[in-house]
């Protein structure tokens, strides 16, 4: 692997969620710039909503570590909000 | 019941990873085997598919009892729509990280094991994950004077290792006075 490459939060949310749900092409990744960080709003085809939350939101907590894993090494704080 | 393709499964894998640890900006590597041969000691899991990181950003992956991990590996078994049942045929590690568990978690099932005896009270584990829960509960089988339960739900379940036969005193019923 080459140096230090930037991560890019926007797409990893989107290929994760994209590879979660039924209907791929219905999901959208919506950056929103707030003043405590930059939040990621997720949504996804009505069915597809309990893919991506999981079972007891497992799903959901596992993208949120990722990110808070991922986000941590670009020293910003990004958040996941799953829209319904 | 085994993965119906693993070949493919592990192709889906590696197609995840590579685009999560890109857009994470992760340093790490990884290796998928499939049906891997498994060291004497680990046959109380036999995945069929194994998926062993390294790399740079390795520590990042065990901290907080291996968190990230472990969302790695429940990202990776929802995309292949893995029933919970069949989640061990799944294997993720990273620096050994699954033997070394495995210890500890034998070591605490004796430590409690004894204490159990000594005290007649149960113990209680802190809040495990099914197959951690399972690892505790096969360490403590051979024990014939002590049984073992899940109790809690969701995320808090939790390992109970009593004296076999133990009943709760006036627990559940209120208490009365002698």
């Amino acid at each position: 692997m080459t140096g230090e490459q930037a991560g890019d939060m926007r797409a990893l949310i989107e290929q994760i969620a994209k590879a979660l749900v039924d209907e791929p092409e219905q999901v959208a990744v919506e950056v929103v710039e707030e003043d405590g960080g930059t939040v990621l709003e997720l949504k996804v085809a009505p069915s597809d909503v309990g893919k991506v939350i999981g079972k007891q939101g497992r799903t959901a907590r596992a993208m949120r570590t990722l990110l808070g894993a991922a986000s941590m090494k670009l020293h910003k704080r990004y958040s996941l909000e799953i829209l319904e | 019941m085994a993965i119906p393709d693993k070949i493919a499964a592990a192709k889906r894998i590696n197609e995840f990873l590579r685009g999560v640890v890109a857009n994470a900006g992760l340093r790490l590597k990884y290796r998928i085997s499939v049906d891997p041969p498994m060291a004497e000691d680990r046959d109380w899991e036999k995945p069929e598919i194994l998926v062993e990181l390294s790399g740079p950003d390795s520590p990042l992956l065990l901290e907080r009892g291996a968190e990230l991990l472990r969302s790695l590996e429940l990202l990776a078994m929802e995309m292949l729509r893995l029933p919970a049942n069949e989640h061990e045929k799944i294997c993720f590690d990273c620096m050994n990280h699954r033997s070394m568990r495995l210890e500890e978690l034998r070591m605490a099932a004796s430590v409690a094991a004894e204490r159990v005896r000594k005290s007649g009270v149960p113990y209680k584990f802190a809040p495990m994950s099914s197959r951690e829960r399972r690892i505790v509960h096969l360490a403590l089988r051979e024990h014939d004077d002590l049984q073992t339960e899940s109790q809690g739900e969701g995320g808090r379940r939790f390992v109970v290792v009593s004296p076999k036969n133990y009943r709760p005193a006036g627990r559940s019923a209120p208490k009365t006075i002698p």
